[in-house]
């Protein structure tokens, strides 16, 4: 049979689209076409799912290494690198009593790089919490919670809570030693609230603690109900509610118009030379407005011209990508260092002693053991709260953005570390030397001892002092420097006299090597 | 902004450097990738893989196989550096049991370290090689194993009636005789496991007197029934482990069981040794241990000297032999336990557990080292040890000339309330049969048989308060006030109410024990005088006060 005409030419239709094939696939995926221009490089960012999270223009005052350090894209690619190594890890890990120790052994000695990803991911987990303490740290002394940015610091303290709730239930899957009496612990801390109730006589009736316990391990011991349900906060729920809250963390950023920069920014890095900054300008705009135009509010643009913006791609991408590959490096290197711990398998008739919760908690455990639920339930929840209501109470304006900003600046800062630092190492001291009512009078009712103790008392004078320091400097700004630089204080004492300084029994020593053998 | 594009650079740069490190390493720089490598067959180079055998009942998946290539399943012909050697013929087949069945260790691990166990956080280091045969305790029990000097005289025996000219026993014997006469007799490394004709000396007398020619001609002679029972001795702890038949002998001559429980079996005062031997050397405190620090030199340690290991511990030195103290170590550290799938649970346990059969050889001789000795002493002359009261001499022939076997044989029962002589007729204590085992050995260590009694048990009738005044001035100062004990023996004890006589008492006031602190009464010493025999019968009838009357 011969082709007609019409068949001829559709057979050279079909040869033309199959050539064309990959350029269409090309052009269908990146619409904008090559990124080479400022303005395709907008529409590039604009037109990306991913990376249309990100505003398309940059403030050039985001971009210096002193406005954030870097901690915020830190802490979420220590996410980036738990998720990716957690995964990896989940294809060996099985999550029962039974295997799962076996497991961990096996992904240490025989899977293939096994030991690197584990430790991989144990040192991403711990970078990760020290740069969202850090990155909150930062958004608090640079004022960044600071109108509009208030919703956003909250979903930063929820994103701080979900960390640490990731890292814990981390924590007991291996079904080690460590592992078993950590969580232990940390379920007998969220059974802190039953201190309360048993003071007050109640807890037959109301015992939210026993109630808190059972929801943590599904059972009275740790056992397969408790490891399960770690597991499953660990790998779904909690990976879920991070990625969800961090998704709107980072839109927020935008919406709320950038990072927090000074009100002068554009004055001062007009003093600074630009020469650092690419030649983007190579075509000229097709329109005189730019796409941040339509965001409402405090835009970096509104007002100004876009002198002092740069296109977030590549420039924002760039020390992105630099972070996250930095934070990889920090990680990697960490974990070809020190390998992550593994105990012996989880023996529940042979108690760690001292065991101890993870060093995050190690504050708390510290406080718990004066009175439990001051330090497992009250002063954290304090603490969050006194957090929380920061940005309502601080409605100043001045010297946002700037580190140490506001009334007292970084003298106050200096000064109420040294309160922060002072008053707990002071307070513990007392403690351990003399003793606390317990010891003093048997027969004291718990009450008392759950009012009175180091770490009310520690918490009564952190803000007595920041009471005094707003008076003093007649600002709430003042306040809240002193406050959360005594929180920061406090928190580093106490998890350090955890850590290092106490042993079997929770009883003080100088070093290990000092423990009684048994 | 470029010192963001070079921050990138440079960290992906480093990062990108470790992880080709991380990969050199694990691709080519471990231990057990250079030991294969070197490794040669007849065929040439093997395979450099990771090796591992594989035992899901016993939950053991032991990668110690890639380096010891040639002890893993069908890889004999393996050569090169000694690790890659193959194990020495055993019973069981490392390659379907695997290896830290019996060596302990940690089987998953790959490095050389770790899979010894010789690092934190591994609670079963391997068993040095030296104790290798303190592996078969995790799973079997040696039944009836005897003290040291039986053991001995058997394995004497054996030697001296020439079973090995034809027989071959843990390695040794069954070769051809130089003049040709011997012949190959079956193995009996393991005839305690697998038994044997019990017909067999008929049977070898018959062909050797049939027999005209050849090897049988004259092979064996009639030999006596005390040789026959040292050879059936011998051949029932022939087990394949003949190093910790001979340690677990050394312990049941050392009298551990008096205090130390094992598999339910022994006295109160020590802890359970049951699982001993699963210490876990990073629960253990290793001060004032010399050497490196192993739960085996734990052990050795703490028998030399065991307060200094455990504070405030009443266990007396051990005194044995070095060699001895080696073996005791190895014993204990073979006391350990692993719950085990039912096929994998050996005969001999199944007999100890189930059918309650004992571990320690019946005689009196074992029973009597095994429970008596640690207090008693081995010859039953009784120790004195510093900060504890010192122990009566029971093989005293003073004492075993006066005591009936009623006497003995009650005490052991019934022990001495009160006192540290526990009552040993208990579950986890002796049996009946076994109390008079020991107190037959006992008759025999003195070498006295019981004088003729015609009087009655109680026949003395005298002045219990004219008893107790001289009691109160001349026994109390050891026997304690009111008899209660002291550096003496407690004299109101139910056990001597019920079962010592009045002559007895008299004998034993009037004529002293030799060997100890106790004078006999009927003569005047530099420290008390004389009394006379009515003096005697006051204070007897003043104990039998003390003691409650009756009977």
């Amino acid at each position: 049979m011969r082709a007609s005409p019409g068949g001829r030419a559709a057979l050279a239709e079909f040869r033309a689209n199959l050539k064309a094939a990959p350029r269409r696939l090309y052009e269908s995926a990146f619409r904008s076409g090559a990124p080479t221009t400022d303005r395709s490089r907008s529409t590039f960012v604009f037109g990306n799912v991913f990376l249309h999270l990100h505003a398309v223009r940059t403030h050039r005052w985001s971009l210096r290494w002193t406005t954030t350090l870097g901690l915020g894209v830190m802490s979420a690619s220590a996410f980036l690198i738990t998720l990716v190594t957690g995964v990896m890890l989940m294809f060996y890990y099985k999550p029962s009593p039974d295997l799962a120790y076996q497991s961990i052994k096996d992904i240490h000695f025989v899977v293939p790089t096994g030991r690197l990803i584990r430790n991989i991911h144990r040192w991403a987990a711990n970078v990760m919490v020290v740069a969202v303490i850090l990155h909150m740290a930062r958004a608090f002394y640079t004022s960044a919670y600071r109108s509009p940015r208030e919703y956003n610091w909250l979903i930063g303290l929820l994103l701080l809570v979900v960390t640490l709730g990731l890292s814990f239930t981390g924590y007991l899957l291996p079904w080690d030693q460590l592992a078993y009496w950590a969580i232990t612990i940390g379920a007998n801390i969220a059974q802190s609230p039953r201190e309360l109730t048993d003071a007050l006589g109640v807890t037959g009736l109301f015992d939210p603690g026993g109630f808190q316990r059972l929801l943590l391990l599904g059972s009275d011991v740790v056992g397969q109900e408790a490891l399960i349900r770690f597991y499953l906060l660990h790998v779904m729920i909690l990976p879920l509610a991070l990625a969800a809250l961090a998704a709107v963390h980072f839109w927020r950023i935008r919406k709320d118009g950038g990072l927090t920069r000074p009100a002068d920014a554009d004055a001062r890095l007009a003093r600074e030379p630009a020469a650092d900054t690419y030649p983007v300008f190579t075509e000229a705009p097709l329109r005189t407005y730019h796409l941040a135009a339509v965001v409402r509010g405090r835009t970096p643009a509104v007002n100004d011209g876009p002198e002092h913006t740069l296109p977030s791609m590549p420039h924002l991408f760039y020390a992105e990508l630099g972070v996250l590959m930095l934070t990889l490096l920090v990680c990697v290197a960490l974990a070809l260092v020190s390998d992550a711990p593994l105990k012996e398998l989880a023996n529940p008739s042979v108690p760690e002693n001292p065991a101890k919760a993870p060093w995050y908690f190690l504050g708390l455990q510290e406080m718990v053991a004066f009175s439990a639920f001051m330090g497992g339930m009250g002063i954290p929840l304090i603490v969050l709260l006194g957090l929380a209501l920061i940005p309502f109470l601080d409605r100043e304006t001045s010297a946002t953005g700037e580190w140490w900003g506001g009334p007292g600046g970084w003298p106050l800062v200096k000064r109420s570390a040294l309160v922060g630092l002072a008053a707990p190492v002071a307070i513990e001291a007392f403690a351990i030397r003399f003793g606390w009512l317990r010891e003093w009078f048997p027969a004291i009712p718990q009450l008392v001892v759950t009012a009175v103790n180091p770490a009310t008392l520690l918490t009564a004078a952190y803000a007595a002092y920041s009471v005094w320091c707003i008076r003093r400097h007649q600002s709430a700004r003042a306040g809240a420097l002193a406050l959360f630089t005594c929180f920061l204080g406090g928190f580093v004492v106490l998890t350090a006299i955890g850590t290092y300084f106490r042993g079997p029994n929770w009883v003080f020593y100088w070093s290990p090597a000092d423990w009684p053998t048994h | 902004m470029n010192k963001n594009k070079y921050l990138l650079l440079v960290s992906s740069a480093a990062v990108l450097l470790l992880l080709i490190g991380a990969a050199v390493q694990e691709t080519f720089l471990q231990e057990w990738r250079r030991l294969q490598a070197r490794a040669r067959t007849d065929e040439g180079p093997i395979p450099i893989q990771l090796r591992q055998v594989v035992n899901d009942s016993l939950r053991a998946a032991d990668r110690c196989v890639s380096c010891h290539v040639a002890m893993g399943p069908g890889e004999q012909g393996v050569r090169g550096e000694p690790v890659l050697a193959a194990h020495k013929p055993v019973v069981h087949d490392p390659a379907e049991f695997g290896c830290t069945i019996c060596h302990a260790g940690q089987g998953q691990a790959t490095t050389r370290s770790e899979a010894h166990g010789d690092v934190r956080f591994w609670p079963e280091p391997m068993i040095p090689a030296r104790f290798s045969y303190a592996g078969c305790g995790r799973c079997h029990a040696t039944l009836g194993v005897p003290e040291q000097r039986q053991l001995q005289a058997a394995a004497a025996a054996f030697e001296r009636l020439d079973c090995l000219s034809c027989h071959r026993v843990d390695g040794r014997g069954g070769t051809l005789r130089p003049d040709g006469g011997g012949m190959e007799g079956p193995d009996l490394s393991r005839v305690g496991l697998a038994g044997y004709d019990p017909g067999w000396y008929e049977t070898h007398l018959d062909k050797a007197r049939t027999a005209s020619a050849g090897p049988w001609r004259g092979a064996v002679g009639p030999s006596s029934d005390e040789d026959r029972r040292l050879l059936a001795l011998f051949l029932s702890t022939r087990v394949a482990s003949p190093m910790l038949v001979e340690a677990k002998s050394v312990f049941h001559s050392a009298g551990c069981l008096g205090c130390h429980k094992v598999s339910g079996v022994g006295g109160d005062d020590g802890m359970d040794l049951s699982r001993a031997g699963d210490k876990d050397p990073g629960q253990a405190s290793f001060h004032g241990v010399p050497g490196q620090p192993t739960i085996a030199n734990w052990q050795l340690a703490h028998f030399r000297s065991p307060a200094s290991i455990v504070a405030g511990s009443l266990m007396p030195p051990v005194a044995a032999s070095d060699r001895e103290l080696d073996l005791l170590a190895m014993y204990v550290l073979s006391l350990r336990r692993r719950d085990l799938p039912e096929v994998y649970v050996p005969p001999d346990r199944v007999r100890s557990v189930k059918l309650g059969e004992r571990e320690f050889a019946g005689d009196g001789a074992t029973l009597f080292g095994a429970f008596c000795s640690g207090c008693h002493g081995q010859d039953g002359l009784g120790r004195r040890l510093p900060g504890v009261l010192s122990f009566p001499s029971i093989a005293s022939p003073d004492f075993l000339a006066i005591a009936s076997d009623g006497l003995i044989v009650s005490t052991i029962e019934r022990g001495r309330p009160g006192r540290r002589m526990a009552a040993w007729l208990k579950p986890g204590g002796l049996r009946p049969a076994e109390v008079r085992a020991v107190a037959g050995y006992l008759r025999s260590l003195g070498g006295v048989p019981p004088e003729e009694d015609p009087r009655p048990a109680r026949w003395v009738t005298a002045d219990a308060a004219a008893g107790r005044k001289l009691f109160d001035g001349v026994c109390a100062g050891c026997h304690g006030p009111a008899g209660g004990g002291g550096e003496g023996p407690a004299l109101n004890s139910i056990v001597l109410r019920d079962s010592a006589t009045d002559t007895f008492l008299v004998k034993t006031i009037g004529r002293g024990r030799r060997g100890t602190v106790m004078p006999g009464f009927l003569s005047a010493t530099p420290a008390y005088p004389a009394l006379a025999s009515a003096d005697i019968e006051d204070v007897v009838a003043y104990l039998r006060v003390l003691q409650g009357g009756g009977s």
